[in-house]
């Protein structure tokens, strides 16, 4: 049975290959970023086959990746924001308040000690 | 015996095509012209390397190349490229100095190539002519149920050579102190990192709001099992540092101020206790000596405390510094 997970397990990590593919080709960042998280997915499915195949232990290793994966995509999801720490979701803000968008932190003091 | 062959030779097809993905994603990554890119090949090496930690059977390995490799290395990369893509385009390049910084660069480029290329050969000329020996091994499994825990990596990183693991702790808080110390003199006082803000019902603020409990739950429970099984104080550290961090991505927290008491409180936590406990045991009978009756409780009690201190240390040194233009000096009045 084993075999036949580990069969499983090497052609998901093959179809990742087309992911390194992409990655490559881009164009743009945003096509990266989602060949990333195809990988991220893909290592946890594979870890799955691997847990399945020899140690159930693996598994923690599967639920860290499948915790820590998306955490790249919001970064660069942050990263393409007008100032760079907002949300593409926000709603636009002029450039003259480019120093203080909208923020759900309201009253905060930046500056407060 | 048929069974046995067959998953023989998948274990090695699967080897065979781990070890040409970890090489194609490396190579790859040092190779592409694209700066974004080359971060996103490290964030997919990260993920193939914890496979292959697996595959060798370093659990505790492949759940820290997991959660660092693949996810805060992840963040902070792609952080760091925004800030320079942000940078430069502002100032704007002087074609002069960019065409002598061309030669320069391409001979620290060989330079570097040359030094990796030498350090990889020394590498495996190490690893090949190691001698045919089990290690450790033997003597860890024998002393294991004094050491209090039944894992034996916690029970050499906490108890059998407990040294290295107390000076870790510390280079990990010199090395924040160090990241404080380049700060501009405007910037402290201000908050690390640059100023989140998100969509108040937005998908990100959702995220937020939704993850954490799971992650918090994952982390405490990483600290827990690392007494008996893969797992520990560094795994479940990540894994907090992450769940903080991205409450504060999602602009529903205020980054920490690196002047509070309390902040810097949870910094020293660990190295503090722990270096209590190997103190207190120098007047018992050695430095970092855990007296086997209650090895189990001053184990968890320096976990649970370099946890915290780890968690801290690893979201503040991920901050960075203020970024953005100087903050005005009072709430409500931005030009």
């Amino acid at each position: 049975m084993s075999a036949w997970f580990l069969a499983f397990a090497t052609l998901l990590l093959l179809s990742l290959a087309g992911a390194l593919w992409r990655i490559w080709r881009g164009p743009e960042p945003a096509d990266r970023m989602m060949a990333a998280q195809l990988v991220g997915t893909g290592g946890v499915g594979v870890v799955l086959l691997l847990a399945a195949a020899s140690d159930w232990q693996m598994l923690d290793v599967a639920l860290v990746l499948a915790l820590l994966a998306a955490f790249a995509a919001i970064a660069f999801v942050k990263a393409q924001s007008v100032d760079g720490s907002g949300d593409p979701e926000e709603d636009p803000v002029s450039p003259a308040a480019g120093t203080d968008p909208t923020t759900i932190q309201p009253g905060r003091a930046p500056d407060a000690r | 015996m048929i069974d046995g062959t067959a998953s023989d030779i998948a274990a090695t097809g699967f080897d065979l095509v781990l070890a040409a993905m970890i090489l194609g994603a490396g190579l790859f990554a040092v190779t592409v012209r694209d700066l974004f890119g080359a971060v996103v090949f490290f964030i997919v090496y990260g993920v193939f390397v914890a496979l292959a930690w697996l595959r060798l059977g370093a659990l505790d390995v492949a759940l820290t190349e997991a959660a660092l490799g693949a996810g805060l290395t992840g963040v902070l990369l792609i952080g760091a490229v925004a800030r320079l893509g942000r940078r430069t385009g502002t100032q704007g390049t002087d074609a002069l100095s960019r065409r002598s910084a061309f030669s320069v660069r391409s001979v620290s480029q060989i330079a570097t190539m040359l030094v990796s290329a030498a350090v990889s050969v020394a590498l495996g000329w190490a690893f090949l002519s190691l001698s045919d020996s089990d290690g450790l091994r033997a003597g860890v499994a024998a002393n294991l149920d004094a050491s209090g825990v039944s894992n034996p990596v916690t029970a050499v990183l906490i108890n059998f050579r407990g040294w290295d693991t107390l000076l870790e702790s510390i280079v990990l808080l010199a090395a924040l102190i160090g990241l404080w110390s380049l700060w501009r003199d405007d910037d402290w006082g201000r908050r690390p990192g640059l100023r989140q803000h998100a969509r108040a019902d937005g998908v990100l603020a959702m995220f937020g709001r939704l993850l954490p409990p799971f992650g918090l739950l994952f982390g405490v429970y990483m600290v827990w099992v690392g007494s008996s099984l893969p797992g520990g104080a560094f795994q479940g550290g990540t894994v907090l540092a992450a769940v903080w961090l991205l409450m504060m991505m999602a602009g529903l927290m205020p980054p920490p101020m690196v002047t509070s008491a309390r902040i810097r409180a949870v910094l020293i936590a660990g190295p503090l206790v722990f270096l209590s406990v190997g103190i207190i045991g120098a007047f018992a009978g050695g430095f970092l000596g855990l007296p086997p009756a209650y090895a189990k409780p001053l184990i968890l009690m320096i976990e649970a405390a370099l946890t915290l201190s780890i968690a801290a240390t690893l979201a503040l040194l991920v901050l960075g510094p203020p970024g953005g233009p100087a903050m005005p000096s009072g709430p409500g009045d931005a030009p």
